[in-house]
């Protein structure tokens, strides 16, 4: 079976998608999804190390040499990672996710009231509408005037960034729920706090999802334009120090560890959402 | 029973109308102030009910001056032609809405929200249950803030899905059943919630025929095994009729009672029995007059 032909493994992807969860047989839909993923990447590596290699470049070295060099920065020494992976790697992951829990959670609270009350939600578009059109990354400078150049500005800068796709998917999940769901919690007299936490937010949850996934790219790239500007450690940091001393190679790796960064993190909120959505998942494909 | 409620005397399979407007206004003027209109005892009573929605040019009149009540333990019908403002009279029941003018008093209280000891069955079930939740967890779910221990709560649960005919059926997903089913763990829900009070609204609306049968008569065993007064908004004449003890049929907007005709059938009723007998055919075709000339002739 592990030799199928095209033609098979295709349609065996999409009857692994349609069975429910705990079936026998997911395992290989996990595979064939894996081979979809790599096979086209593992092309374009290899063409990118053939052409590297008939013509070199100093701007774009070979794929295999941006990997050494990558596991070169973070790996080895004395112990298992280097000074660089905790200084520079972990400090850009630890900002990002702390920017980027409190930018959902702000996004989740403000987005929830403004999709609860038509009143609120009218006063407030206006604003939110001017307020997240000016790119975040215009309001790097004021933000350090105002907060300085420490990690406290940084984390808040990409907080208030993120916050927009949250607060923005939040209060329309929740302003589009049916008033049947709403009217159930009234007619049943559900106290308010379990009609927050048992219907709406539950209700709104897809679309809440579809907002954190939105915030999770923009953490990222917020995370690294902040290190750009006043910062002495960081994956932006060390992008701008290789650009400034020509070390073109150290750049093409830091790229490919964002890479890497970025599909870890999407693969994380996929497993989260697979496990907390898959009623919507399901719901959905019955209709 | 019968000889006590003004809305209903002599309106029964004679044709004759009666909104008993009169007869409610003067026990209104005599009672003392804070209690309910009606007959002491009167599971619902619906006193002087207006309803508007909006204002000026746009406003529409939903419903105009409604006057009834529903003694305990009775099954009542309401009908109307589409759009005639049964919604809105459900809702306003239910606490929902508050009326322009007039007041609901269920159980002898006004209503001034959700009254206590009231279930609803909502038409839309997709939208009604909560598809992340079991079926037993949707059947639990009003129950789940309750004062009851765990193993009550579970009986409750049980017995209600046991009603409905869904045993077996607890694990599933709303989204697995289909709809007919799904409307059953809608009533077992209302069920395990015991209430004194359940409002129907045009429940059977979305599925077929067939299906629909099988719950008519769901609701025809429940009505008999639980103690509880149903309220049914319903467009279809003939289910108005197999199902209720009263039918009250309600004109075009502004919606006035044209109507309360009391239903006396031979009990058990059946799907086929029922429906050939002379007195049920009689009724419907009564009632669908009553509906096809919208209120024009009162």
């Amino acid at each position: 079976m592990t030799v199928a032909p095209e033609k098979n493994t295709r349609s065996s992807a999409k009857a692994e998608r349609t069975a429910r969860p705990g079936r026998p047989g997911r395992g290989r839909g996990v595979l064939v999804a894996l081979g979809y993923f790599f096979i086209p990447l593992t092309v374009l590596v290899v063409l990118w190390q053939i052409a590297t290699t008939v013509a070199p470049s100093p701007f774009f070295p070979p794929p295999v040499d941006i990997a050494e060099n990558l596991v070169k920065l973070l790996f080895g020494g004395d112990a298992v990672f280097t000074e660089v992976f905790y200084n520079d790697f972990l400090s850009t992951v630890g900002r990002m996710l702390a920017g980027y829990a409190i930018g959902a959670a702000w996004g989740v609270v403000v987005g929830t009231a403004m999709g609860l009350s038509q009143g609120s939600r009218e006063t407030v578009t206006p604003i939110v509408e001017f307020l997240r059109s000016i790119p975040a990354t215009a309001t790097l400078p004021l933000f350090i005037i105002l907060l300085g150049g420490g990690d406290d500005m940084r984390i808040i800068f990409i907080a208030y960034g993120v916050s927009w796709f949250v607060l923005i998917n939040t209060a329309s999940g929740v302003g589009s729920i049916h008033r049947t769901m709403l009217d159930l919690g009234k007619v049943f007299k559900i106290s308010p706090a379990r009609r927050l936490f048992s219907i709406v937010l539950p209700a709104a949850s897809p679309k809440i999802f579809a907002g954190l996934r939105i915030a999770s790219t923009a953490a990222l790239l917020l995370a690294i334009v902040s290190e750009f500007i006043l910062a002495s450690n960081g994956i932006g940091f060390q992008l701008i120090q290789a650009q400034g001393r020509f070390q073109l190679l150290n750049m093409w790796s830091w790229m490919l560890a964002l890479a890497i960064l970025g599909l870890l993190i999407n693969f994380l909120l996929d497993a989260v959402e697979n496990r907390v959505l898959a009623w919507h998942k399901l719901s959905r494909q019955k209709i | 029973m019968t000889d006590s409620l003004p809305t209903t005397t002599g309106a029964t399979n004679t044709g004759t109308t009666n909104t008993g407007t009169s007869n409610t206004a003067t026990a209104a003027a005599a009672r003392p102030a804070g209690t309910a209109p009606g007959t002491p005892g009167a599971a619902v009573v619906v006193d002087h009910v207006s309803h508007t929605y909006g204002r000026g040019d746009t406003a529409h009149h939903a419903i105009h001056d409604l006057n009834f009540e529903v003694m305990p333990k009775e099954c009542v019908s309401i009908v109307g032609p589409s759009g005639a403002g049964k919604t809105t009279l459900l809702r306003t029941l239910a606490g929902l809405l508050q009326p322009s003018e007039g007041a609901v008093w269920v159980n002898g209280k006004k209503n001034t929200g959700v009254p206590d000891g009231m279930a609803m069955v909502f038409q839309d079930y997709s939208r009604s249950l909560l598809p992340w939740l079991s079926v037993e967890k949707n059947v639990a779910f009003p129950i789940a803030g309750s004062s009851l221990s765990k193993p009550e709560r579970k009986a409750l649960v049980d017995e209600a899905l046991e009603a409905v005919g869904l045993k077996g059926f607890e694990k599933r997903y709303p989204w697995q059943l289909s709809g007919g089913m799904q409307q059953r763990v809608a009533i077992a829900r209302a069920l395990a919630y015991r209430p004194k009070l359940m409002l129907m609204d045009e429940p059977f609306a979305s599925v077929d025929a067939q299906t629909r049968e099988g719950l008519e008569d769901l609701v025809l065993s429940i009505r008999d095994r639980y103690d509880m007064t149903i309220l049914f908004v319903t467009h279809d004449i003939d289910e108005s009729v197999y199902l209720a003890n009263r039918v009250l049929v309600l004109s075009r907007p502004p919606a006035t009672l044209v109507e309360d005709i009391r239903v006396e059938l031979a009990e058990p009723r059946d799907q086929i029995t029922t429906r050939e007998d002379p007195a049920f055919i009689h009724l419907r075709g009564h009632v669908a007059r009553l509906i096809h000339s919208g209120g024009d002739s009162v």
